[in-house]
């Protein structure tokens, strides 16, 4: 418990950090947000009404004391445009960018893993030659190229998979969770859900491949080969169990970093989620829901972190927080 | 100062003396320089001119003739900056900082109110709007609100088109604005779903309109309607003007007394007839037996109630378009009398085809009680209650938007729903079209040689075009000299090619534009032929006693440069 409480104000700390970040950077764009609304039949009174809805009519220390406390009780306030309270909007995309990012994630990891150890294992062959540049171009490739490519080549060419959404055109579900546990849903997760996975790929693949070169060199492994263990024994009980704990991390924070940045793939495939949400609203100077949605990706970027520490304590008893110290 | 103060080394008293003395007569000699030069001097080189534009990435068609435009300006002398700026901070120049700008690329978009040209004569140049509202360019013309008060208020219509003519004369004469061209809207269907004969053409609109929605027929058994949209909807809500896209659903949600039809005039829609006692009174006789989405008959109440909703302060946007309304007297169970405080000829437009109509029973509560302070705006129903041709089935402002047809309806639409969806991806909505998961292209915003392609490559889908009644222009900032010279105004359109700037900016899907009454409304618009002629305009720079000189342009003798250019 004394490990994690320090941990704990730190994050906090690194929250309020950004909390007033975000505040700033909001009212220093250029452009006001009611600027959005010129080419309405508004009148002056009408504008400086709506200032005054939004608040924006108080001085800016005073908003900030309103914007802190309200983030303290979890009140993030309405939209600008939508009107609507901005947890709800949030909370409407947030499963989509969740599911599309961890399907994502898996894939990339569990490939990238098992591959980058086959390619250390059979390092200096033909076999990395041909693989290593292509995961290279594959890892360079703009996101909204490859997805435009799998796009035309499954959806328009050979219709396998549908050209975009998170469902068939009208389709009815009696809730949220059957709706993303149908087959419809499913079917329109594939695209996406590749093209993040195959440009989230590299880095695991490369990362897994290094740490288990590395470690096939030290000394417990020389041990192991002298006890007599069968190859495999050794690749996946001593080798690949270290060479694991950096990718473990490397997953938690890649799940939070890209919670908010799947932008280019959301807008691709016109998938329903967190980072279109976030580039509309800061295009529209919509300040709630930009604000909201940049604090929900630092929180979990943020806590990912701290599971990322966590799991490194578990995973390998060598690490621990200072405790020895 | 070092001059008068010299090695005598004078009292610090004198030395002051000395000190005024002299700079009294740096300034009086630098005065009579300034005094006898004025007749001969020649003007000040005119200062370096920003042309603002949105920037390319998002309005490359803008973008393009901005470089067009500056080109021939070039080559009348002057010194022009293309700035391509994000559109916010566009808005946030020219609205806001009216007298900061020198001259930027403007539009004023298409919409069904605004087939009455009543709007865009008055808002667009009236003085009452120059400080804060649509007169952004700052025209000043008494003669020209004079006008435009007079056809406001001439409910002849033969009376009113005669002095609609002369505002587009006088606006033509003055060059406030310097026309480029009125747009084409651009949409394509699948005429293997929808018959063909029953897409109707809206003057103005396109065939993307109510009248399509609710009058098409299915070919087969494809009965859903899937549109596009490549934006996300803001809400769905009668008494907020909250969007574009968001409009095409309240029109189909919700019923008015009147509608714009496809030939742009007014007509009777959820009214039976509307009658004119006399110029400041208006009968509305309700067409029978019309019920709510939620099953309650829509009575006379509901739509009085209808009409006071927005006079208050719940709903600041609709406010405008009633505030011309005295009262109104419910005279029997059908019918409904209005009385206004002046003749308007454009109320049957903008009012009686703007208000929508809401049941009482819903709104009545939240209003009073629910909202406290806020505005209609804010509150959003879960489902929404109108009763219109198509009901709300469910909506992701993010996502989908899905209605299905009101069976109960006077006017039912033929198909069974209609399925708006988002799709961000320009060529991913193309794609879709080409596959049948949307058959019916309703927003297309990228190059239109793509879809005539396609046109070509498959038979069944069918290519709309149509002459909006929205317009482009450049704007210049009258407030700042030189474009406060008629001259130098008139000077700057003649350059202007407005052919090249539908062929080579907008593709060919737009046509030259020469007033700010559209082509689109052909009672309206008064059309003139227009050539551009770059030695008419150098020849009118020479006559408004401006000089090249080195080969730029220098304003007229003694006139001197007194502003900077936009930073």
């Amino acid at each position: 418990m004394q490990l994690i409480l320090p941990r704990l104000a730190q994050m906090l700390f690194v929250l309020w950090v950004v909390a007033t970040l975000l505040f700033c950077m909001f009212r220093l764009m250029p452009g006001d947000p009611t600027v959005a609304y010129i080419d309405s039949t508004f009148t002056e009174d009408q504008i400086q009404q709506l200032r005054k809805t939004f608040g924006l009519d108080r001085p800016l220390p005073e908003q900030y004391l309103i914007y802190l406390r309200n983030l303290l009780v979890g009140e993030f306030g309405d939209s600008f445009h939508h009107r609507r309270p901005v947890l709800e909007m949030l909370g409407s995309v947030l499963p989509n960018t969740i599911i599309l990012t961890l399907s994502g994630l898996l894939v990339a990891y569990a490939f990238g893993t098992a591959v980058g150890a086959w390619l250390a294992w059979k390092r200096g062959t033909w076999v990395e030659a041909v693989t290593i540049p292509t995961v290279l171009t594959l890892r360079a490739a703009p996101e909204f190229w490859l997805g435009m490519v799998l796009l035309a080549l499954f959806g328009f060419k050979l219709g396998w998979f549908p050209s975009g959404g998170a469902n068939s055109p009208g389709a009815l579900f009696p809730n949220e969770w059957s709706r993303i546990a149908s087959q419809d849903f499913l079917w329109h997760l594939v695209l996406p859900a590749a093209t993040l996975a195959l440009y989230l790929q590299g880095l695991p693949l490369l990362l897994m491949r290094s740490n288990m070169l590395d470690v096939m060199g030290e000394d417990f492994i020389t041990m192991a080969r002298m006890k007599g263990l069968s190859s495999w024994s050794i690749v996946i009980r001593h080798g690949a169990r270290n060479a694991l704990l950096p990718v473990a991390t490397a997953f938690a924070l890649g799940f939070g970093a890209s919670i908010g940045g799947n932008v280019v793939v959301e807008t691709v495939f016109s998938w329903p989620g967190l980072g279109k949400l976030l580039v509309n609203s800061v295009a529209a100077s919509d300040y709630p829901v930009a604000q909201g949605a940049f604090f929900i990706i630092t929180v979990v970027l943020v806590s990912m972190n701290f599971v990322a520490d966590l799991l490194y304590s578990v995973l390998d008893p060598r690490v621990s927080h200072g405790q020895r110290r | 100062m070092d001059a008068p103060v010299d090695s005598s080394a004078p009292t610090p008293r004198i030395r002051r003396k000395l000190t005024v003395a002299a700079i009294t007569a740096l300034a009086f000699a630098t005065t009579l320089m300034t005094l006898a030069g004025v007749a001969d001097a020649q003007g000040d080189r005119v200062r370096k001119l920003v042309l603002i534009s949105g920037a390319q990435a998002a309005d490359p068609q803008e973008f393009q003739a901005a470089q067009l435009i500056a080109q021939e300006w070039r080559k009348l002398g002057l010194e022009v900056e293309v700035r391509g700026l994000p559109r916010p901070q566009v808005s946030d120049i020219v609205w806001y900082n009216r007298d900061k700008w020198d001259v930027t690329m403007w539009r004023m978009v298409g919409r069904p109110e605004r087939s009455d040209p009543d709007e865009l004569v008055y808002n667009l140049f009236h003085s009452t709007t120059r400080e804060k509202g649509f007169n952004f360019v700052g025209y000043l013309n008494p003669e020209y609100d004079k006008i435009a008060e007079a056809q406001r208020s001439e409910i002849d219509q033969a009376k009113r088109k005669v002095l609609v003519h002369s505002a587009q004369d006088m606006i033509m004469a003055d060059a406030p604005y310097l026309f480029l061209v009125y747009p084409k809207n651009v949409v394509a269907y699948n005429s293997g779903v929808w018959r063909k004969d029953t897409i109707v053409d809206q003057s103005g609109i396109g065939v993307r309109n109510f009248w399509t929605f609710i009058g098409t027929t299915p070919v087969g058994n494809q009965k859903d309607m899937v549109l596009n949209s490549a934006e996300a909807m803001n809400a769905i809500n009668p008494l907020y003007i909250s969007g574009a896209i968001d409009s095409w659903v309240t029109d189909l949600v919700w019923d008015r007394l009147m509608r714009v039809g496809p030939d742009g005039l007014p007509k009777p829609w959820a009214a039976e007839s509307v009658v004119y006692v006399d110029g400041t009174t208006v009968d509305v006789k309700l067409r029978p037996g019309m019920s709510w989405h939620d099953g309650k008959p829509l009575t006379v109440d509901d739509v009085v109630y209808s009409f006071e909703a927005p006079a208050g302060d719940k709903s600041p946007m609709y406010k405008p378009f009633v505030a011309n309304i005295a009262g109104m007297e419910k005279v029997d169970d059908q019918t409904i009398r209005f009385k206004l405080k002046a003749p308007n000829a454009s109320f049957f437009t903008s009012t009686l085809a703007k208000i929508n109509l809401i049941p009482k029973h819903i709104w009545e509560p939240i209003l009073s009680a629910q909202l406290q302070g806020k505005t209609a705006e804010s509150y959003q129903e879960q489902l929404p209650i109108g009763s219109g041709p198509f009901k709300v089935v469910r909506f992701k402002l993010q996502e989908e938007i899905l209605l299905e047809r009101n069976a109960a309806h006077w006017s039912a639409p033929k198909m069974d729903r209609w399925i708006l969806r988002i799709v961000t991806n320009t060529e991913a909505a193309v794609g879709m079209l080409k596959r049948g998961e949307v058959n019916f292209l309703s927003d297309y915003r990228g190059d239109p040689k793509v879809l005539e392609d396609l046109t070509k490559a498959d038979s069944s889908i069918e290519l709309a075009a149509t002459v909006d009644m929205g317009f482009r222009f450049v704007a210049p900032n009258l407030r700042r000299p030189p474009f406060d010279d008629v001259n130098f105004r008139k000077a700057l359109m003649l350059a202007i090619n407005r052919n090249l700037m539908a062929q080579a900016a907008w593709n060919g899907y737009a046509v030259p534009a020469n007033s700010h009454v559209s082509a689109a409304l052909p009672f309206w618009h008064k059309g003139e032929q227009f050539a551009p002629n770059l030695e008419e305009a150098k020849k009118i720079l020479e006559k408004g006693g401006y000089k090249l000189v080195g080969g730029k342009l220098h304003y007229p003798d003694g006139k001197r440069e007194t502003l900077s250019s936009l930073n």
